[in-house]
């Protein structure tokens, strides 16, 4: 019964995968229906080529704060929700309403609401003086790209840090209460620890997941100004598709599913372990 | 629920209006975008950019008759939006059925590559992805055609189907298959007859995920359809690019995108952490 599916499996990843390897070698710049032998020009280059290296800081700001702030607020949030005595089922219900909107539908509600002219939080921030243009300004157009992906995603973990501390045993909070431990104490030496598991999880799914999208900096910013929104995976979608280059981008993403593969490899450390 | 009695007692009254006010602020934040974008697709060109916001109004369809009416194409892109994640999502489920539970039942030597290969297939960052299926497919003259885009998204939801089915097989104990399989039934009968139906709930929440990553795509339907094929996401996306943004359409093409898959979301909550979280949480 497997054999189908493996097969099938192994053409949509396998075949792809090589055939970016071999993309990787090929020069397409000349025509791209009949790429020639490059030998190892497209590495050489993307290595030695500043925006590339540029694009990688712009993904690692842009998944390093994006990822603690989902991670704090979520894990926050998740907390909140379990102490919640009641109504915590609509609350998880409501909360987790932004999982399910497409990444181009965050993006398109961010360009509307960030408007100058007439986004709603444009103009309540202009109500506290703050008359910038967000998305057109480069200090401040990270920052709301990394929040549409706080916004969409942060509910993410608090269900699986949720459900993570919906099956934490009893007694070693009990004891903590008899040790008449105050809450942070509790929440520092008991809680946490029993959820850390739960927690990397998350942490790893959001990880991957976090790479894995381009949608929403594809309808607002494009990158830009001033390529203050480039990450890795915009820059491939540029280099491939605007200017043409499959061999330059073929490379880019290899370099980007080595770390893809990394984050994977963890991953199925930890399930593993957790699986026993 | 256990959690709540021991979260109950002992809890200040301090502690607790602190709770709620963080879970008032927490749910302001998620839920103000949508319900702004769900007003403004219902008022009128003029009354959507009128500044300070307004809540109450008159509501009018318009929008949503122009878009559906004869002269624009909506109804086809949404057609297309239906087709490619319905055919996708029965591809996927299919194959990853049949693949999971011989996973979960067989024993391999490997394992943890086989499970590191398909966790891998599903997690690929998409852009590393659409580009070797870009060039495989302008040779197989495959973009810009439904069976395109339609491969595409099986390259993520099959590994994902076929994972999930996994972990949903591996909690049904193997004893009841080979007791049907005492009474007569073949391997597939036991299967199908025993193993699937207890799988079923599993099986259909795997269904509404499948049809969500694909329905929610805006990446691969991009590159891959041409201007007979484009996706509901791709319509999205060039009323904005198109000079002159068309916002009140933008927003009603939005809202149609969520819905259904909020209702759907909501309907598979149960299964919505192990589905999101490749089944590591259960």
């Amino acid at each position: 019964m497997l054999t189908p599916s493996i097969v099938i499996l192994a053409v949509i990843s396998m075949v792809p995968f090589f055939y970016m390897i071999y993309a990787s070698l090929m020069n397409y710049t000349v025509n791209p229906d009949q790429p020639t032998f490059y030998q190892l020009h497209n590495w050489v280059s993307i290595l030695r080529d500043s925006t590339y290296w540029h694009s990688w800081e712009r993904t690692a700001i842009f998944v390093i704060i994006g990822l603690a702030v989902e991670l704090l607020v979520g894990t926050g949030i998740a907390l909140a929700i379990y102490h919640i005595p009641k109504g915590r089922n609509l609350i998880v219900t409501l909360w987790m309403l932004p999982l399910f909107v497409a990444p181009i539908v965050t993006g398109l509600l961010g360009r509307f609401l960030l408007n100058t002219t007439y986004g709603m939080y444009a103009w309540f921030l202009q109500l506290v003086g703050i008359k910038t243009d967000i998305l057109g300004t480069t200090s401040t157009a990270m920052p709301a790209i990394i929040l549409m992906d706080v916004w969409e995603w942060t509910p993410l973990i608090t269900i699986i840090v949720l459900a993570g501390l919906q099956s934490m045993p009893e007694e070693p909070l009990e004891a903590a209460d008899v040790d008449g431990a105050n809450y942070w104490a509790k929440l520092r030496y008991v809680i946490l620890p029993l959820v850390s598991r739960t927690i990397v999880v998350a942490l790893l799914i959001r990880s991957m997941d976090i790479l894995r999208y381009v949608d929403t900096i594809l309808i607002t910013t494009e990158g830009g100004p001033a390529d203050s929104t480039k990450t890795i995976g915009y820059y491939l979608v540029q280099v491939a598709f605007q200017f043409q280059d499959f061999g330059r981008a073929a490379a880019i993403g290899f370099t980007m599913l080595i770390v893809s593969i990394f984050l994977g490899r963890t991953f199925i450390r930890i399930f593993a372990r957790g699986e026993q | 629920m256990m959690g709540r009695s021991r979260a109950g007692k002992k809890r200040s009254s301090v502690g607790t209006t602190l709770i709620y006010i963080i879970v008032v602020i927490a749910l302001i934040w998620a839920l103000l975008p949508i319900i702004w974008m769900v007003l403004s697709s219902l008022k009128t060109q003029a009354g959507m950019f009128s500044m300070p916001p307004k809540f109450f109004f008159k509501p009018t369809f318009d929008t949503y008759r122009q878009m559906f009416s004869s002269t624009g194409n909506f109804g086809h892109y949404l057609w297309n939006s239906v087709v490619a994640s319905v055919l996708s999502t029965i591809i996927s489920l299919v194959l990853g059925t049949l693949g999971g539970f011989a996973l979960a039942r067989g024993n391999f030597k490997r394992e943890s590559d086989l499970s590191f290969w398909v966790i891998s297939t599903r997690m690929a960052p998409i852009p590393a992805v659409m580009l070797p299926l870009y060039l495989m497919f302008s040779k197989l003259g495959l973009i810009g055609t439904m069976t395109g885009l339609v491969f595409a998204y099986t390259t993520f939801n099959l590994p994902f189907a076929l994972w999930i089915m996994m972990t949903f097989f591996k909690d049904i104990p193997p004893a009841l298959e080979e007791a049907g399989m005492v009474d007569g039934c073949s391997k597939f009968e036991a299967f199908w007859r025993v193993t699937l139906p207890m799988a079923a709930p599993g099986l259909v929440a795997t269904g509404i995920l499948c049809l969500m990553f694909a329905w929610n795509d805006y990446s691969f339907a991009s590159v891959f359809t041409g201007q007979s094929t484009q996706t509901v996401p791709v319509a999205a996306s060039l009323l904005v690019s198109q000079e002159g943004v068309q916002w009140g359409q933008a927003m009603a093409t939005g809202t149609i995108i969520i819905l259904p898959m909020v209702i759907a979301g909501i309907f598979v909550r149960k299964y919505l952490v192990r589905g999101l979280s490749m089944g590591a949480v259960k």
